[in-house]
């Protein structure tokens, strides 16, 4: 069984694709309020597609943010369904490229 | 005796044994390395991948791919108002190594002389004598930024001087004139019938005014064998494709030798060199931006934590002196390798001029060269303390 290893050690982050049903008049507002004012989530978006917000969680581990999914953000009324995609490895924030071992090809010396 | 007299007398690199423990050597900073740590650009690389995939991997004529050519033309045209002719004066070589080689071959006879300013470029002299001629070394110093003086050439005129050789922005020491300096320069090539073979390769490397190429001076361009390349603008060092462009008859002469002895440049370096050519100028852009961050950085460190470092024009070497360690230049190299496994090339490798000083490559990221600085003053201090 191929198994994913997530040094846990480091903070967690988490994308979690988020289906809602909204509510009359408010639309997505109030139920996107009540999700980003959890200190556990770091920033939220209401998007286009398959699904209706993008919420970014942080945790000190995988069980942290597990937690928070179950028993928080899928137990709320009007949350339909849930998908969390944890982050394995970074390559570029913000505009950064993140460093990456390289690997010297060259010769120690030359003239 | 298998080996011949030529080649027997030519100076052994003196610090082979050096650079053999460099290169047996693990976890070690390298600061002497003298190519771009930037890998050819991905547009570049792209173009040499495409055409081994079309299957072009045959020779091209013997001068290089008329498309290169013109380019190159086209592009020194525009870039420095430098017209040539891609037929008849412009030659593809397998790096300005080869066209160094091939423009000593066609111009010296027996024993007529070369003056080379030093701290120069390890091949220089060897070149001179391999093709029969005889090098006149022209120390220079700090006081001078490491630039020779026209009072200087004009004192080594003697019967035989057939031309000078000029590196500028030099390797090692990064020292390169204004257009001021080559047009003194130029009057006592002029006044003594002068061959100028102008070894331009880090021309696109000049960061404090605008470099001249010495074939742009009034009434040079025909006494002028212009050289360059793709290596160190392009990071291109592995694709091996230089140039060559200068009067019909020397062209020509050496394009006589290069076919006998080299054919082609490799066809896939001359496709990429297209490529650099038609797309590479942003690339340039960045890489020497890049450079003169890591340059001022070096200058101010190495001042800072002792050795004395003049400010270098272009190319991407810093040239400090070690004299107030009180050791020699192959001393502190060695000293510096075995106890903080930081390396540099010792001076002496570029003359005999340069004992007391170093080359230090900031072709290196600026992490490992703020890693370098600090490993260079633990050195330093803990030589001062008696420690070592």
């Amino acid at each position: 069984m191929r198994k994913t290893i997530v040094n846990t050690t480091a903070a967690v982050r988490a994308l979690i694709e988020v289906s809602i049903t909204p509510q009359q008049d408010v639309g997505f507002d109030n139920i996107a309020q009540r999700i980003y004012d959890f200190p556990e989530v770091k920033s939220c978006y209401l998007v286009s597609g398959r699904y209706d917000l993008l919420v970014i969680v942080e945790g000190n581990d995988i069980q942290m943010v597990a937690d928070f999914v179950a028993a928080k953000l899928s137990s709320m009324p009007n949350v339909r369904q849930t998908a969390t995609h944890f982050l394995l490895k970074k390559y570029k924030e913000e505009g950064q490229i993140l460093k990456q071992p390289k690997s010297e090809k060259r010769q120690n010396i030359s003239y | 005796m298998r080996i011949s007299k030529k080649v027997e007398a030519l100076a052994p690199s003196g610090i082979r044994a050096f650079f053999d423990l460099v290169l047996g050597m693990k976890d070690v900073i390298s600061l002497g390395v003298g190519e771009p740590d930037f890998v050819t650009p991905w547009h570049v690389r792209e173009r040499a991948i495409q055409s081994l995939e079309g299957g072009f991997t045959s020779y091209t004529s013997n001068k290089g791919m008329i498309e290169l050519r013109r380019e190159i033309t086209d592009f020194l045209k525009k870039r420095y108002g430098l017209s040539y002719d891609c037929e008849e004066e412009t030659l593809i070589t397998v790096g300005v190594s080869e066209a160094l080689d091939l423009a000593m071959r066609a111009i010296l006879n027996p024993g007529e002389k070369i003056l080379i300013p030093e701290p120069s470029y390890v091949a220089y002299g060897p070149v001179v004598e391999l093709a029969g001629g005889k090098p006149v070394f022209l120390p220079t110093s700090v006081e001078t930024g490491f630039k020779v003086t026209p009072t200087q050439i004009e004192k080594a005129i003697t019967k035989g001087v057939k031309g000078i050789l000029l590196g500028y922005p030099s390797n090692p020491s990064g020292a390169s004139y204004t257009r001021k300096e080559l047009e003194a320069l130029a009057k006592v090539v002029k006044k003594h019938n002068l061959i100028v073979i102008s070894d331009e390769l880090y021309d696109e490397l000049t960061y404090d005014f605008e470099h001249t190429p010495f074939a742009t001076l009034p009434d040079m361009k025909d006494r002028v064998v212009y050289l360059n390349g793709f290596s160190k603008t392009y990071a291109m060092t592995g694709f091996r494709i230089g140039y060559v462009c200068g009067p019909e008859d020397i062209i020509g002469a050496m394009t006589k030798i290069h076919q006998y002895t080299i054919l082609c440049a490799p066809i896939t370096g001359q496709m990429a060199a297209i490529d650099a050519l038609k797309n590479g100028s942003r690339d340039i852009a960045v890489m020497k931006k890049e450079y003169q961050r890591r340059r001022d950085f070096m200058v101010e460190a190495l001042n800072r934590i002792g050795l004395k470092c003049h400010m270098p024009q272009g190319a991407f070497y810093v040239f400090p002196s070690v004299k107030s360690t009180g050791e020699s230049s192959m001393d502190f190299a060695k000293n510096l390798l075995e106890q903080q496994k930081v390396a540099l090339v010792p001076g002496v490798a570029f003359g005999r001029a340069c004992k007391d000083h170093v080359r230090i490559s900031y072709a290196s990221s600026y992490e490992n060269l703020e890693e370098a600085i600090d490993r260079i003053q633990t050195y330093l201090k803990k030589r001062k303390g008696g420690l070592s």
